[in-house]
């Protein structure tokens, strides 16, 4: 252990989104294999078409396993916390991450809604700071959760609200 | 190119600037450039007695345009901003607040020299790492140096150049044994020679009637056979590429000047196009010491600033092109009294070494693996070389890994072809990240992360242990990062 576990949780929802989104995924590497497989098939090109499909199949059938299995460790490992001086998440579950921002370095504090997300009621809240790179996500919170966060984030880094 | 030059205004804050009438000549072979194709196809086309009248009817034209151009293009600071307006047809309007300003740097090609002119690229932050750019393509040399000292004094009120101020001190002059020697060891100016033989080749394959071809089948007809021969002809290669080298070095480093100017340190450099590049000492976030295992036995380094806004282009933040290791920790003493460049690093666990080995080995082994498959016996044998080649590497890229924090600076150093030794201002961190992979996580190492915020990129200490990484970072920031650094996981490393 590095560093111990941020204190806060998101939304449990945001697994059934993630899930969705994975799912989503899993089509459309179906929906490409068919596509692909199915002309030589027609004209009579049996091998390659049962290569296309196989190779394309298990493409779609891993993504359809992750969209069961990931949410859920993602959930379980993403966590954030609002300190007095900083914002520290954590993430990643093979590759893990964790991240601090001071508040001093936040430049700005957004909240987004995608399509998505408002089907589900959820907002993320993203984090950039003067470095490209340096900023940072807390997707799928309540927005009730979003909208204080919002709030502390942007009092403790001297932003003024309502941009 | 017959009228005088507009003398800079005496009131600085409204007066409105324009450029000299050499921008004309710039604005044309920036116009040119971009319409080149065109004007070949009607020049080279075009059939009968009307050509010459309709050409000179367009050049006339165009010319006009030009000036035109040249005459609505204007400049001037108001309250604290720069505002530049432009266009013949479509006026625009540009407004950059001075403390948006990155960077001012001074560029003289040899036209503008000879007729004491500077080319002045006002590079400012745009909104994430992009960054916007704006170019007065010919402006007098003191109006450029005018132009600099307000556009980077941001918050302080626009003043004349300070007379009182001491005079500049000399930090580094590159002589020009220095700069053979760098051109010499350096990878950079030894490989150019070669990017520019391909394209060379690349232009002679479409040449017409196959000459780029007969010109090396006739090269290599009359190429020595007998091992005499071959030897001269590779020494004679060699020869060439060093000469080459040496000279590209002495071309864009010569006379390299480092001056103290107070609050900034001004790079100037080349020989043919002069180069002026001010570092505002505010925005350097620390040093870079680098070198390559060619320099390396001749005690060479090179010094460049990590600074905001000048990492943009290759060699802006270069204070030192080529300095021997004595005069270069000297250097970083003198810019920098905190950084201690000669402080022993705390060593990386030896699972980093493995991991070296790792990373370096997979490839070339694989790949001896697939040309034995195929009985490619040539390939394998050079693959076999590569593989030994690659051992002593990953050997010293261990070697190289290292990291210590005094309290003040954090020195990180790693990578054996490219060594870099960075004194960080533990200060100017925008955000802190560790990153651990699943190959890292069952060797129990990570890497640290820390990025500096506005374009100056970022630094890695790479494969620490994770005790190592909890307390670098404790001791970096105690009171933001030490809640989040478990005193009891960090002293007993219960596994999870």
């Amino acid at each position: 252990m590095i560093l111990r576990d941020p204190a806060l949780q998101l939304d449990p929802r945001v697994q059934r989104l993630w899930a969705l989104e994975w799912g989503f995924g899993a089509l459309v590497c179906a929906a490409v294999t068919a596509a692909v497989a199915v002309p030589p098939a027609l004209t009579d090109e049996g091998t390659a078409a049962l290569v296309i499909a196989t190779v394309g199949g298990a493409v779609a059938l891993s993504v359809a396993i992750l969209a069961v299995v990931q949410p859920r460790l993602q959930y379980r490992r993403f966590r954030y916390e609002i300190t007095d001086l900083g914002l520290y998440v954590a993430r990643g579950r093979l590759f893990r991450h964790w991240q601090v921002v001071p508040h001093a370095r936040v430049q700005t504090v957004d909240t987004k809604r995608g399509p998505l997300e408002r089907a589900f009621g959820l907002v993320s809240v993203a984090v950039s700071t003067a470095s490209a790179s340096g900023g940072t996500d807390i997707p799928g919170l309540d927005p009730r959760v979003a909208d204080s966060l919002v709030e502390e984030l942007a009092r403790r880094a001297g932003i003024d609200e309502g941009t | 190119m017959i009228e005088p030059t507009p003398e800079p205004a005496p009131s600085p804050e409204t007066a409105r600037g324009r450029m000299h009438p050499l921008a004309i000549l710039v604005f044309a072979r920036k116009r040119i450039g971009q319409s080149i194709i065109p004007i070949a196809v009607v020049v080279l086309t075009w059939r009968g007695g009307l050509a010459v009248p309709v050409l000179l009817l367009f050049a006339t034209a165009g010319l006009a345009l030009l000036v035109a151009e040249w005459r609505r293009f204007t400049y001037r600071i108001e309250n604290g901003r720069l505002v530049v307006e432009r266009g013949v047809f479509r006026h625009t309007t540009r407004v950059v607040p001075l403390d948006r300003i990155r960077g001012v740097d001074l560029q003289a090609p040899w036209l503008h020299r000879a007729l004491g002119l500077v080319q002045v690229e006002v590079e400012a932050a745009a909104g994430g790492a992009s960054a916007a750019e704006l170019t007065l393509a010919a402006v007098t040399a003191a109006e450029g140096e005018r132009l600099r000292h307000v556009l980077l004094s941001q918050r302080r009120e626009a003043s004349e150049p300070d007379l009182d101020a001491p005079p500049a001190r000399v930090l580094y002059r590159a002589t020009p044994r220095l700069l053979v020697a760098g051109g010499l060891t350096s990878g950079r100016h030894i490989l150019a020679p070669l990017a520019v033989l391909a394209v060379v080749l690349n232009f002679a394959d479409d040449l017409p009637g196959a000459i780029g071809e007969r010109i090396l089948g006739s090269a290599a007809d009359r190429a020595p056979t007998d091992v005499l021969g071959i030897a001269v002809l590779v020494a004679a290669v060699v020869l060439v590429a060093l000469v080459l080298a040496a000279a590209g070095s002495l071309v864009t480093d010569w006379d390299f000047e480092l001056r103290d100017e107070g609050d900034r340190v001004l790079a100037q450099r080349g020989l043919l196009t002069r180069r002026s590049v001010a570092i505002d000492r505010a925005r350097v976030r620390g040093l870079d010491l680098l070198d390559s295992p060619l320099r390396r036995p001749f005690g060479l380094v090179g010094v460049r600033a990590i600074a905001g806004g000048i990492q943009g282009r290759s060699g802006r933040a270069t204070l030192a092109p080529v300095i021997s290791r004595g005069d270069a920790h000297m250097l970083v003493r003198t810019l920098d009294p905190f950084a201690d460049p000669e402080a022993p690093l705390e060593p990386h666990p030896r699972a980093a070494r493995t991991r070296r080995f790792v990373r370096a080995l997979s490839l070339p082994v694989a790949l001896v693996a697939v040309a034995l498959a195929l009985q490619w016996w040539w390939a394998t044998a050079a693959l076999l070389v590569l593989v030994a080649a690659a051992v002593p590497l990953a050997r010293d890229r261990y070697l190289q890994l290292g990291h210590l924090f005094d309290g003040r600076r954090l020195t990180v150093r790693s990578g054996s072809l490219q060594r870099r030794q960075a004194s960080l201002d533990s200060g100017a961190v925008v955000s802190y990240l560790v990153r651990q992979s699943p190959m890292q996580a069952r060797v129990g190492l990570c890497s640290v992360v820390l990025r500096l915020g506005q374009g100056a990129g970022s630094r890695r200490v790479l494969d620490c242990s994770e005790e190592q990484a909890s307390s670098l970072l404790a001791s970096l920031d105690p009171a933001l990062l030490g809640p989040f650094v478990s005193p009891t996981a960090a002293t007993t490393g219960t596994p999870h």
